[in-house]
């Protein structure tokens, strides 16, 4: 099993992911965390997510703007432990 | 400062401003300045599609059996996204392509208008299959009281941009009188009708349309005008993309990446960028009461309508630097994010109608991480 990072969302839900099981945003959504997205392919930046702590990496380079302090959790997953609001 | 078709001056695409530099002379794209239009373009590009190839005939027989209340919803939102479309068709190309400064984000207006032409197109199809005669629904786009609101703010932007720019290519800068009436014609002034264009149509692409793709997606929900949906689909597609590149023109201004006048002008007028988008929001949530005057169809009404515009409104404007206004930080229709959802997987290119067909998309890249499970 590859190595999994621990990853807080909204200051109260505590995840273990595993970076090789898909993108942050599938990670929130096996958690049961209501999510916001719409294309899931990093160009509409509805799932714009504030990384508080920690490091990203995407899987696919992102189309949508991404400020900084942001991630688009429909293409990246952990390289760290995380703590973000989404 | 006359527009010239081919600017014989060497300059370097490099250096140059997005707006209000040196035209743009060599279409060149092996060197980008901002590569995100250039990706934009191969990602729309990627996305071309006809609507007669989605059959929208059993439509005609859904719509006859929708009550009043319904036929009413159906028909001004498919009036207005035709409004939306026609000013999208021809505005970015008329209002920007005479001031742009790079060979990419050149490209990127004509794709752009180049698709809301599409759409404007699919209207017809739609429309040409409900009735026998479309026209009526056609001419009263122009005298509807309610959709006449919104067209003066929309156009109003691109039209104030476009004079100034008239004034400034053919007279320079200065005091030019035009019918008794004296404009003073300044790059300032110019670059700040430039930033609240822009502004206003990042606003359109952001909300306005998705009061009517929320109508048209309730109607699917119940398997319903399915054709219409199909099509819908891909003109959100389209317009998510639309609104990534305004969102990026706005944010490459405002942190200074790009015009250093720009970032100026985006903190002076922060106040009226934000206006712009809040009366947008007021607009659309006036119309959501226009829809559903003779009645709520199943599924939507008024009061869910107007929430989803602050839960929308509310991502949208934190993405240019706002904070986001509204409380409604829920999403009150979920099932609309299975329609928003693009595709990326290719599953059947022969089958035209789902959205799953990307032209060009083959990806030949391979990462070390694929091969992690291989074994000799």
């Amino acid at each position: 099993m590859s190595k999994t990072f621990k990853v807080r969302v909204n200051g109260q839900h505590e995840l273990t992911v595993d970076p090789s099981a898909g993108s942050l945003l599938e990670a929130m959504e096996a958690a049961g965390i209501e999510t916001r997205f719409h294309c899931r392919d990093g160009f509409c930046g509805a799932c714009r997510t504030k990384v508080n702590s920690g490091d990203i990496e995407y899987i696919n380079e992102p189309l949508a703007i991404v400020r900084p302090g942001d991630c688009l959790a429909c293409c990246c997953i952990p390289a760290s432990d995380l703590d973000i609001d989404h | 400062m006359s527009y010239s078709t081919f600017n014989k001056n060497q300059i370097n695409p490099l250096q140059e401003p997005m707006f209000f530099g040196n035209s743009v002379n060599v279409a060149r794209y092996d060197q980008q300045k901002h590569s995100v239009f250039e990706k934009l373009i191969e990602k729309q590009i990627s996305f071309f599609w006809r609507p007669e190839e989605v059959d929208v005939s059993r439509d005609r027989v859904d719509f006859q059996g929708l009550t009043d209340s319904e036929k009413h919803i159906f028909i001004s939102n498919l009036k207005y996204q035709t409004l939306l479309d026609s000013v999208q068709g021809r505005s970015p190309n008329i209002a920007l392509l005479p001031i742009v400064s790079i060979p990419e984000l050149e490209t990127w207006i004509e794709t752009w208008s180049f698709f809301e032409t599409i759409h404007s197109r699919s209207y017809t199809h739609i429309l040409r299959n409900l009735f026998t005669d479309p026209s009526q629904v056609f001419e009263d786009i122009v005298i509807n009281e309610e959709i006449q609101k919104r067209a003066n703010d929309i156009s109003k932007y691109y039209d104030d941009l476009i004079f100034y720019t008239q004034l400034w290519q053919t007279h320079g800068e200065g005091e030019v009188e035009v019918n008794g009436e004296v404009h003073n014609v300044t790059m300032r002034e110019l670059k700040k009708k430039l930033f609240l264009c822009i502004n206003s149509v990042n606003a359109l692409e952001a909300i306005r349309f998705y009061v009517s793709f929320a109508c048209t997606f309730a109607f699917a929900e119940r398997d319903l005008m399915e054709g219409n949906s199909k099509i819908i689909r891909l003109i959100a597609r389209d317009e998510n993309l639309h609104l990534v590149s305004t969102q990026n023109i706005l944010n490459l201004w405002q942190y200074g990446k790009d015009d250093p006048e720009m970032k100026e002008i985006a903190e002076e007028l922060r106040e009226e960028a934000l206006a712009i988008f809040m009366k947008a929001v007021e607009q659309e949530k006036e119309w959501a009461h226009y829809l559903f005057r003779h009645g709520s169809m199943i599924g939507l009404n008024e009061d869910i309508l107007c929430q989803y515009v602050e839960y929308i409104a509310n991502m949208r404007m934190e993405a240019i630097g706002f904070d986001a206004p509204f409380k409604q930080r829920s999403n009150p229709l979920p099932w609309m994010n299975k329609y928003l959802v693009s595709d990326n997987v290719q599953v059947a290119p022969q089958e035209a109608e789902i959205t799953s067909y990307l032209v060009g998309q083959i990806d030949s890249s391979v990462s070390a991480s694929d091969l992690g499970d291989f074994e000799l």
